[in-house]
């Protein structure tokens, strides 16, 4: 797989290029890319700084490096806001429920629709299609009404279910085998493959990179949902999602903007996000730059 | 490795089937009542509301209070609204103001009923505050809610900086604006009324009431935004940001200053007077490294001997629901949970805990609440000013009236709109507003 991407990578910024070749065109995309890494930094390096300020401390005292001195009070706060430990479970628990079911579906279904040639087929891709465009938040009520007739209602199932199919991942998974060469397939079924070994052993590993860029957006979007956790989860609290718990620090406005308490919560929230794309970055970029997602 | 992966996976997939069941058997004699919470302080309310859920539970045998938090104010409407038909909610916080979003189109139900059953049902009410009894009331004078979580706008000064300077801690608008002025440095603004960015109607309405002009006075059906009261009340507001070569006082940013940063600003010596909520004054005097005062909101010109205190209230009642399916009994157990959450021990508590104003006398003569007085007399000053309070902006078409006045407001006090022609762009509001109101009397 690393020759096909190697074309990219000069576009990304993993490897300088050679010195005698850098012409202005590629020192304008490097001065691009470093203002563009330092706006998307910008974020974090506040929330960092703010998180560790005295809550006293407006962000206007100093400079927001100094002026001021470090505490771990913020964190003391934002901790005994909301039970954190059973909301992390919980997190992680219908990330994995959602993306392992997920992942199933979408390989059946792409190779359904690659592959297979069955009457209806366009029609059912449409409506898949149609899918995408309908914004979930309008669909809520109806989808409350369907988890409380199926007694889904206030259990993690709830948090899980909806997503079990994905549009997105089904058309992704569809362009991605449709892709690999037909030959390998036929070659597997003289061997005597059946359908199921022929994904497994052909459609499947050849889509890693897919793979791996498709669970990436799965697991950050059902991390960062909250609507429908606060919708459709009632109690006991432990059996709700980290953003809840979040939720409770965003909506304490009455007496003003309590930026460090708030800041390290956000922090508490996203750090296993942010340790996970840190060990598996390089292979995420890869897979962004081979899969086409952005 | 991959097998690593394998059993990580599975594992996961175990603990998932073993967890995921959290809803219990319910025994069928068991009332549950369904209680949806919404706050906008910090703290760990989640294990406070459980620790009362459980007390309740202790003295009522048989009923099992669900506590549901159910997010901020307007996320708790919507989850409402959203469960349509078959409401599921029994009992809820819900903004004071939220009536007539819900008097026509929900199952809130009136709790006159329930009241007349108390034993001395008028000491009971008598001994809320009756500046908070105002929103709960429609025009035809039904209870719809009971006061819970409560707050007013307040003026916070740091007396140091006032002792420095020889400065009384002005009492009226006048007196206000020599005060501001002389504490005004390059530094340091005098005053900062956080009326900048898209809410700035609930602090207008203590300058509208102090000119003698409330917004509204009980009446869904009436709005007052135009005539010279009003319009002298925006000017007042107005020239507080305003500099002084332009004809302002200079004593605090242009527009206003922004809500989240007040607090911040004067814990900073940025500002020597702030207008801000109750609700602030637990960080605030927490956080301060000075003395810090508490006062009334000084007084317009308004009312015979020329003190027109006045001041808006806000924060959350207590709401109770059915959709005509309910049993006397479960009912009851509602009320019963109502009338625990607003008795005067728990308002005690949770005043304390949250720093929201308790909502009933009796509650502030007994611990924790008595004690915290004792120790900051500021919680003190802040229940006398409710003596002044007025309720919250509210009529027929709330939403859609309050934005528009957000709208023409921030136009005004942030300068887009010159001060000259204010009496007009007011008396144009004050048109269409009638317009939104007669269309609700059809």
């Amino acid at each position: 797989m690393s020759r096909a991407i190697t074309p990219h990578r000069r576009h990304i910024g993993l490897d300088p290029a050679p010195v005698g070749n850098r012409n202005r065109w590629s020192v304008f995309a490097d001065a691009v890319t470093v203002v563009l890494a330092l706006l998307w930094l910008f974020p974090l390096v506040m929330a960092v700084a703010m998180a560790f300020r005295p809550q006293r401390d407006p962000i206007s005292v100093g400079s927001i490096f100094y002026g001021s001195e470090l505490t771990l009070a913020n964190f003391e706060r934002a901790w005994n806001t909301a039970p954190w430990e059973w909301h992390f479970i919980t997190s992680v628990l219908v990330v994995v429920g959602v993306l392992t079911v997920q992942l199933i579906t979408i390989t059946l279904a792409g190779y359904a629709f690659a592959r297979m040639v069955f009457p209806g087929r366009n029609v059912l891709l449409f409506v898949i299609l149609l899918q995408l465009m309908i914004p979930t938040g309008v669909l809520i009520v109806q989808n409350v009404q369907i988890m409380r007739d199926i007694g889904a209602f206030n259990t993690q199932w709830a948090l899980m279910m909806p997503y079990w199919g994905s549009a997105f991942g089904v058309l992704l998974m569809r362009q991605t085998f449709r892709e690999i060469p037909r030959d390998l397939e036929e070659a597997a079924r003289i061997d005597g493959a059946n359908v199921l070994q022929v994904i497994r052993h052909v459609y499947v590993p050849l889509s890693i990179p897919t793979y791996t860029a498709f669970s990436l957006v799965t697991i950050s979007a059902r991390w960062n949902e909250l609507l429908w956790p606060l919708v459709v989860t009632r109690n006991p609290e432990e059996a709700r999602p980290l953003t809840v718990g979040l939720n409770q620090l965003y909506s304490a406005t009455e007496a003003g903007a309590q930026w460090g308490s708030l800041m390290s919560g956000t922090l508490m929230v996203i750090v296993p996000l942010v340790v996970l794309f840190i060990i598996f970055q390089r292979r995420f970029i890869e897979s962004f730059a081979s899969s086409g997602i952005r | 490795m991959r097998h690593l992966a394998r059993s990580i996976v599975f594992g996961f997939i175990a603990a998932l089937l073993a967890v995921v069941p959290v809803t219990m058997a319910q025994d069928n004699d068991t009332i549950v009542i369904d209680f949806y919470w919404a706050s906008a302080v910090e703290g760990n309310l989640p294990e406070i509301f459980a620790g009362y859920a459980e007390t309740f539970e202790a003295q009522n045998p048989g009923v099992e209070i669900n506590v549901v938090y159910t997010g901020s104010y307007t996320q708790t409407r919507d989850t409402i609204l959203a469960e349509g038909d078959s409401p599921l909610v029994d009992v809820a916080i819900m903004l004071a103001t939220d009536l007539y979003t819900f008097i026509d189109d929900s199952y809130i139900i009136p709790l006159d009923s329930f009241i007349e059953e108390i034993e001395d049902s008028e000491a009971w009410y008598d001994d809320f505050f009756p500046a908070f009894w105002l929103n709960s009331l429609d025009a035809e004078g039904r209870v719809w809610s009971v006061p819970f979580q409560r707050s007013t706008p307040i003026m916070f000064y740091n007396a140091d900086l006032l002792a420095e300077e020889g400065i009384d801690v002005p009492t009226n608008n006048e007196e206000l604006i020599a005060a501001a002025q002389a504490l005004t440095t390059d530094e340091r603004d005098g005053l900062q009324v956080p009326v900048a960015g898209t809410f700035p109607i609930w602090l207008f309405q203590s300058f509208a009431s102090g000119y003698g002009a409330p917004l509204t006075s009980g009446d869904p059906t009436q709005v007052t935004f135009s005539g010279e009261a009003t319009v002298q009340a925006v000017e007042f507001l107005t020239r507080l940001g305003m500099p002084v070569e332009e004809g302002g006082f200079g004593v605090g940013p242009m527009g206003g200053s922004a809500w989240g940063e007040t607090p911040a600003a004067f814990l900073a010596g940025q500002a020597a007077m702030i207008y801000h909520t109750t609700g602030s004054l637990t960080n605030i005097l927490e956080n301060a490294d000075f003395e810090v005062g508490v006062s009334f909101l000084p007084s317009g010109p308004a009312g015979e001997d020329g003190t027109g205190y006045a001041a808006p209230t806000g924060g959350g009642n207590l709401y109770m629901f059915d959709d005509g399916s309910k049993t006397e009994a479960e009912l009851q157990a509602a009320w019963d949970w109502i009338m625990f959450l607003s008795s005067p021990e728990i308002q005690s508590d949770w005043g304390a805990a949250t720093g929201y104003i308790a909502a009933r006398s009796s509650a502030w003569e007994i611990a924790p609440l008595l004690s915290l007085t004792e120790e900051f007399p500021q919680y003190a000053v802040a229940r006398d000013q409710l003596q002044f309070a007025d309720e919250e902006f509210t009529a027929y078409r709330s939403v859609e009236i309050q934005n528009i006045i957000n709208f023409e407001l921030s136009n005004i006090i942030s300068g887009s709109v010159p001060l000259s022609e204010a009496a007009d762009v007011l008396a144009n509001t004050q048109m269409q507003i009638d317009a939104l109101l007669a269309e609700t009397e059809q």
